[in-house]
């Protein structure tokens, strides 16, 4: 962010660099490597950890006692049915992969914009992406009435001869998803190797030292290995950019593609990745509060930080809004019965209420709210947001996939839809999983990239004399 | 039967071989059919191990050398044995299988096709016939192998040209139903049959004149078993029969029918609560049907039909114009009406008539008057037999006797009598100790008595009492004896149809367990104990059969009817109209509630309990499936503070009965239809507490309707109905939607959406292309596609669904589940949506909901040209076929749903859950071997009888010529009584359906979404009277 041509208050400019402030001052570069390593590198793991890691392996068995009687019954077990056929399965779906977006969004087009306050979140809003999309990934496979044959997506060569469809949108998915879960591990790890080195080196028992040495590459810090992490970065960067824009789209083409009236709509493309984006950015949000304070990262992760996802996600709020609005409108403006009607019963219909619970939640909560840097940078405040957020977006999902199916063209097969156990099991045990597998991150892993904290710091930006003087 | 015929064939084959090689053959030799033949002696895991021993030994090796010379290394090499393996065990599986299904002994004949011998896959064609008590239904069976596969009415007989109803449909689950009974039990122990007929015999000779002898039988329509049972009573002239069929009892059926009515000439048809447009429970309902749908087909020839009822079914939505009254009104009206038609001597009774209903009566009296001799006024079967002479009266006072009504000498009904009179009597013999035997003959009187006779105490005091039933029900568990019946396809007998004709009931297929008939029992008490049904059968035809009687025993056995049996025209016979005007009832108290007692429209009077394909079909009007409820208007709901699915209790007489509650558009006010036939406790696993026994307040003094009561109870039922049912968006809601008239769904499907299209006959004449006009009545742009458009070379098949002539009836449905082995999902799968029938009948119900119109509209895939499901399956497991066809590859399915989303007619069905029965025995029989049962995890959906499509152009293959029109009939066409539905090559100009599609009536549903469906339907145009046109229904067809 160009600081120049502002006129800041005082204490939020770096006297040492003239730059905006993004983390606490008083870090140097031995107290940040300090702070982040020790928390992987401890041998003592907080109780606190083993207690939410026990609650988060208690809830994904929930999954798989769910995934277990799901693969012995078949997909009845769900509330599915004739009309609504499709249900929590491709509404989580959705959900996850949204959330992902921000963990890419992040990494990629912050650090093509050189928004190096991106720097203290990447991280974890890259692993929230990687874990999220496992979490996506596992419903597409699950969902179908026989998983056992979903290879068949798949564009294998086989003696039949027989190929998938490619004018399915489920098909764009296979490759959109895929794809995606590749660049992101892909991007995620080559971030880490520095890091890695840096965890080998401060490793005290064997194993440690061993694991760390083989996953950092033999990174030795050279400026050549810094200038092809450098490179490497770049171009990974660019890479995932596109799909920030590309993977919702996709997935957005699920229902844009399709004739149901709710579903079949040009604008679902944008509107889609700015919700992705609005709901990940609440998950970071979601994720990081407790962290820092649960870490003591405050230092680190800044009010700065929550400051700017808050205004993020006012941002693709309003875009998502603007989506709301012209749905609305269109229905209107189309003088389609099909759309009017579609509209009028989405809002005011037996199910009119998930319409209002969405509304309430993206649109009359935050979007009335966020513009407070009071509220902003209230650290409770924007954790009850971010929960907001993330439930109003689910909602949205299931608005878009239910309230569009359950009365549709011929009314005789309108029908309704109530969730089973089963479904929120499933539901319910992918946020255990998400959890473990994340809590897992942060016990081994470093969850903040000392290597870009450490060029954030005065020190890497001024003399090398001044670097010694910072004492790392 | 295959197995052992293809056996001997290749015994015969083998023998030659045998002796070319047996040089070379080692001494101890075996033959491949050898191994075959000690494979089909042992069983299970013996047999697998055999087979492996047997592979091993030096003697199998050369008896495959032998039998596969070139190839006996394969056979030997262990993966091939696998192979070979596999290859045994499904001759094995032929071979089991052809041991259940052996031909009855007695030769029967195929119909038109008659292969010289059985050619495997190649099914035969047998006729026959339905017994029932409104008149047996001709029917042509085919068989797969002698296994009964699929039930169809007889395309020759002049009665029902080959239409059909759900209960000739649904026999065949019946047929093949697991939880039939077995064995012949004497208090629980398996005992034989000949041991019961000894006791009989015993009892008979004992008692010599057969004092204390007494039968309990359903109503007999079997000419030859009423010849059996004069027998018996001229043997034993004590012995006592006595005939009780619970929705026949006080109907004018029980004394034998004795008009028909004949709707060809028909301009204006009076419906005096006769329901004669839903179902085979009303007699000669298949050419009704036929005779009113004719004159719907052209709106040159419209006829008009005015329905009173007492309870909305098809017949009165049907109707041009409707008037529901209270049951017990509906005999004065009658008497008003006759008078108002000019009927001397009917005494108007002092009634306090609306407006509005002596508006209607005038109306249909002038109507009637002007159309005297080309009118008919039919009377309902379950009201007061004044309704029926009434009827009669008026039709003998307008000149149509001998035109539309035939009144016959000759009553159809081959013992007729008082049931009810006869079944109070034997309540009363058996309390009084009298009874020494009673013989119960496929009843299930335990069940259906009458509430107020007590007749299970009764029961208790017989000597011993026998129960010939095809389910061990609740009769035969309380019964001493309990034999197994054959079912109708599994013996002899005949029947008569409606029009008098005498159809032989042949047996398709050996009696599964071991059944008997009534013809059996009748028998065992005469001189000739043994005599077969098959030989009583033919002794009774011996006179009637002209000529030599081999060749017509055996032309009535092709043609299914013996000729020249039909009963005459009849003549007019004078109603004493004094008489009449005695008898009609007075109506009762406009406050007090009716309850309506009416056979269910899909398992009649109970004995369709255990068919799952007729409890799970959404009953007509009401699309409630697996229940029966109390049926209420929603006026009455709301007087009664009651919400719909509330359980509630009837009272009749102090006798009670807990029942759920739901609305039915037009029921009369303050009146209550229960169905019967519900709340079996031993129907079996299908129907076995399925709805409630109303029964229990069913009397001999009121058997069609009572007097009685409501009240609300705690709780909710849980009915299953299959469409949507938000009766309460009735009013103009917030945003706008709803014309506040109609429901929401009717508003909905007939003005923007389009979906429902139909005219009055003046608008039509005004403007006949109302039905493509219009806003929501585009036609579609064929070029406005994305996708290239497809090119049909030869065929490219469609189909036209007359919405004039649709009465709703549910036969196609049934025929459908018959024909592709669609599975049974159950009460709780259908609640939640997932029932599995590939055709439904939508209803939509316009106008008043105290009085609406209903329109029906089959629903099933519309093979959309620009299909919206094809594009989005990811694995193309729906695909289009190079004739049209939106096929479903099963096996290439992975269940993503997708199809079904993005179908807007939502005529996909998915296998939620394992649906298919894979397990049971006798269900495998059953199915048609042309159709692959479904898994779970798989969509399925109507493939315009694809099989049956392949199956007529493999022949006109082997003949060289394209397929004909008409050659292919779907399932649900081929039962279509109303011939609603056309089926054939759209790309033949000259074709039926190729004709009706360019009908300037035909509309494509949802034409607008250009999805272009190959089903078409053709609007309804109807001949509504102007004096009454303003009521019911209000509305303008196509806007603009």
């Amino acid at each position: 962010m160009a600081t120049t041509d502002l006129k800041p208050k005082d204490h939020e400019i770096d006297p040492a660099t003239g730059e905006y402030r993004v983390i606490a001052p008083g870090q140097t570069f031995k107290s940040v490597t300090e702070k982040i390593a020790r928390i992987v590198l401890t041998p003592h793991t907080p109780l606190g950890w083993f207690a939410l890691f026990g609650v988060g392996g208690a809830v994904a068995t929930f999954l798989l006692v769910a995934l277990t009687w799901l693969f012995l019954k078949g997909t009845g077990i769900w509330a599915i049915s004739q009309p609504v056929a499709w249900g929590f399965a491709i509404i989580n779906f959705v959900w996850w992969i949204g959330i992902g977006h921000a963990g890419t969004l992040i990494s990629a087009i912050l650090l093509l914009f050189k928004q190096s306050w991106r720097n203290s979140i990447n991280r974890f809003a890259e692993a929230m992406t990687i874990f999220a999309v496992v979490c996506a990934g596992l419903f597409p496979l699950i969902h179908i009435g026989r998983p056992w044959l979903g290879y068949w997506l798949l564009p294998y060569p086989n003696t039949m001869n027989v190929w998938p469809q490619f004018r399915s949108p489920l098909l764009w998915d296979v490759f959109a998803v895929s794809t995606y879960a590749t660049i992101s591990v892909v991007f995620w790890y080559i971030g880490m190797v520095p890091d890695f080195g840096t965890m080998r080196d401060r490793a005290d028992s064997k194993l440690a030292q061993y694991v760390y040495g083989l996953v950092s590459l033999g990174w030795r810090g050279s400026a050549r290995h810094w200038m092809r992490y450098e490179t490497a970065s770049l171009l990974l960067a660019g890479l995932a950019t596109p799909l920030v824009l590309s993977v919702h789209t996709v997935i957005s083409f699920d229902f844009a593609v399709a004739v149901l009236p709710g579903w079949h709509t040009t604008i679902f493309p944008p509107y889609f990745v700015a919700g992705a984006i609005y709901s990940g950015f609440a998950m970071v949000l979601t994720l990081a509060i407790p962290l820092r304070k649960f870490y003591h990262l405050e230092g680190l992760v800044t009010d700065r930080h929550i400051d700017n996802m808050g205004k993020v996600m006012l941002a693709t709020g309003f875009i998502v809004a603007y989506g709301y609005g012209m749905e609305v409108f269109m229905a209107w403006y189309s003088a389609s019965h099909w759309e009017s009607f579609m509209m009028w019963n989405r809002m005011f219909g037996p199910m009119g209420w998930s319409y209002w619970v969405l509304i309430t939640c993206n649109l009359a909560i935050p979007l009335t709210t966020l513009w407070s840097r009071k509220l902003r940078t209230s650290i409770p405040y924007m954790f009850f947001i971010s929960i907001v957020v993330n439930t109003g977006m689910w909602f949205e999902r299931f608005v878009i996939v239910v309230t569009s199916l359950y009365r549709d063209f011929l009314p005789s097969s309108w029908g309704t839809y109530r969730a089973t156990k089963w479904d929120y099991m499933t539901y319910v045990g992918t946020l255990g999983l998400f959890t473990a597998l994340f809590l897992l991150f942060v016990r081994f892993l470093p969850m903040i990239p000392m290597s870009e904290i450490r060029m954030m710091l005065p020190g890497a930006k001024i003399t090398p004399k001044k670097v010694a003087e910072a004492g790392d | 039967m295959s197995g052992h015929m293809n056996g001997s064939k290749q015994a015969a084959g083998n023998a030659v071989d045998y002796e070319k090689s047996k040089a070379a053959a080692p001494e101890t030799a075996m033959t491949l059919e050898a191994v075959r033949a000690e494979l089909k002696s042992a069983k299970g895991k013996r047999y697998w191990r055999s087979v492996d021993e047997l592979a091993g030994s030096p003697e199998f090796e050369a008896a495959v050398e032998k039998e596969f010379p070139g190839s006996a290394q394969e056979w030997v090499d262990p993966v091939s044995r696998r192979g070979f393996m596999k290859l045994m065990g499904a001759s094995m599986a032929l071979a089991g299988l052809a041991g259940c299904t052996k031909q009855p002994d007695e030769p029967i004949y195929a119909y038109v096709k008659q292969p010289e011998d059985l050619i495997l896959g190649k099914p035969m064609y047998f006729a026959t016939a339905m017994p029932s008590a409104t008149g047996a239904l001709p029917l042509l069976v085919k068989t797969d192998q002698f296994r009964p596969i699929k039930i169809d009415g007889n395309p020759e007989h002049p009665y029902n040209l080959g239409s059909s109803d759900v209960f000739a449909q649904g026999a065949l689950l019946d047929l093949y139903d697991p939880d039939r009974s077995q064995h012949a039990t004497y208090r629980g122990e398996n005992r034989e049959w000949a041991e019961f007929a000894q006791e009989l015999r015993k009892k008979a000779a004992e008692s010599k004149d057969g004092t204390g002898i007494y039968f309990l039988s359903s109503t007999i329509t079997s000419p030859t078993l009423a010849r059996q049972w004069k027998a018996v009573q001229a043997a034993y002239p004590k012995a006592t029969l006595v005939q009780y069929d619970p929705a026949i009892a006080g109907t004018s059926l029980e004394k034998g029918l004795s008009v028909q009515y004949a709707l060809a000439d028909a301009d204006v048809i009076v419906s005096l609560d006769a329901d004669f447009l839903s179902g085979a429970a009303y007699p000669g309902f298949h050419k009704l049907v036929r005779e009113y749908a004719d004159r719907r087909k052209n709106p040159e020839k419209l006829n008009r039909l005015y329905s009173i009822d007492s309870t909305p079914t098809t017949t009165g939505l049907k109707a041009e114009h409707r008037l529901g009254l209270r049951a017990s009104e509906i005999p004065a009206f009658a008497a008003e009406l006759a008078k108002a038609v000019g009927v001397a001597g009917v005494e108007s009774q002092s009634y306090n008539w609306t407006e509005e209903q002596k508006k209607f009566l005038a109306a249909v009296a002038k109507d009637l008057k002007a159309h005297a001799g080309k009118s008919v006024v039919i009377s309902g079967l379950h009201q007061d037999a004044s309704v029926e002479a009434l009827a009669a009266a008026i039709n003998s006072a307008l000149g149509n006797v001998g035109k539309t009504a035939l009144v016959s000498a000759e009553p159809v009904n081959p013992l007729p009598g008082d049931q009810a009179a006869g079944f109070k009597a034997l309540v009363a013999d058996l309390n009084a100790g009298k009874v020494d035997w009673l013989v119960i003959l496929n009843a299930n009187p335990i069940y259906s008595a009458p509430a107020d006779l007590d007749f299970a105490s009764a029961f208790n005091k017989a000597k011993i009492v026998a129960h010939l039933g095809s389910h061990y029900d609740e009769t035969g568990h309380e019964a001493h004896w309990h034999i197994p019946a054959a079912h109708f396809l599994e013996s002899w007998s005949d029947a008569r149809a409606y029009d008098g004709t005498i159809s032989i009931v042949q047996p398709m297929i050996d009696p599964l367990y071991g059944g008997k008939s009534a013809h059996h029992v009748f028998q065992a008490l005469l001189n000739e104990p043994g005599l077969s049904p098959y030989d009583a059968v033919r002794e009774t035809w011996k006179p009637v059969i002209k000529g030599d009687f081999e060749t017509g025993w055996r032309k009535a056995l092709h043609q299914g009817w013996i000729d020249e049996t039909a009963v005459g025209k009849g003549s007019a016979s004078g109603a004493d109209a004094q008489k009449l005007t005695s008898k009609v009832p007075a109506p009762s108290s406009k406050d007090a509630i009716e309850i309506i007692f009416r056979p269910d429209p899909s398992i009649y009077d109970g004995r369709w309990s255990n068919v799952g394909w007729l409890q799970e079909l959404p009953k007509p009007v009401t699309n409630l499936s697996w229940d029966n409820a109390a049926l209420v208007s929603g006026a009455t709901l709301t007087k009664l503070g009651l919400e719909e699915d509330d359980i509630v209790e009837l009272t009749v007489q102090g006798r009670k009965v807990n029942a759920p509650v739901i609305v039915v558009p037009g029921q009369p006010d303050n009146s209550v239809t229960v169905y019967l036939g519900y709340g079996r406790s031993f129907a079996g696993r299908v129907g076995s507490g399925a709805g409630f026994n109303a029964y229990l307040i069913r009397t001999t003094g009121a058997p069609f309707y009572a007097i009685g009561s409501l009240k609300k109870l705690d709780g909710k039922w849980g009915v299953a109905i299959t469409k949507s049912h938000y009766q309460d968006h009735r009013s103009k809601l917030f945003g706008g939607q709803g014309s506040g008239n109609n429901s929401l769904e009717a508003d909905e499907a007939i003005s923007e959406r389009g979906i429902i299209r139909y005219a009055t006959l003046d608008e039509f004449k005004a403007n006949p292309g109302f039905a493509n006009e219009g806003p929501g009545h585009e036609k579609t742009d064929k070029d406005n596609t994305l996708f290239p458009n497809w090119d049909y070379k030869d065929n490219a098949w469609g189909m036209s669904i007359d919405m004039n002539s649709c009465t709703g009836c549910n036969a196609c449905i049934v025929g459908c589940y018959a024909e592709n082995n669609i599975a049974v999902v159950g009460k709780q799968q259908v609640r939640i949506g997932r029932n599995l029938q590939w055709l439904r009948i939508d209803t939509y119900f316009e106008g008043d909901l105290a009085a609406p119109r209903a329109h029906f509209q089959p629903m099933a895939c519309q093979h959309c040209e620009n299909a919206p499901c094809e594009q989005v399956c990811p694995v193309g497991a729906t695909v289009h076929t190079p004739e049209g066809l939106n096929t479903m590859v099963y096996n290439r399915c992975v269940g993503t749903r997708y199809c079904s989303n993005n179908c807007p007619y939502k005529v996909r069905r998915y296998n939620f859950l394992l649906y298919s029965d894979f397990e049971t025995e006798s269900l495998k029989l059953m199915r048609n071997p042309d159709v692959s049962v479904r898994s779970r995890g798989v969509m399925e959906k109507c493939s315009y009888c694809v099989q049956r499509i392949s199956a007529a152009k493999i022949e006109a293959d082997k003949e060289n010529r394209p397929v004909r029109d008409g050659e292919i009939q779907t399932a649900c066409q081929q039962a279509c009584p109303a011939s609603a539905i056309t089926f054939g090559n759209i790309n033949d100009k000259g074709s039926r359906v190729a004709r009706l599609q360019a009908d300037e009536r035909s509309y494509q549903v949802l034409a607008d979404l250009n999805t272009r469906p190959r089903t078409k339907y053709v609007a309804a145009v109807l001949n509504p009277n102007s004096e009454l046109q303003e009521a019911p229904v209000e509305h303008s067809p196509a806007k603009g």
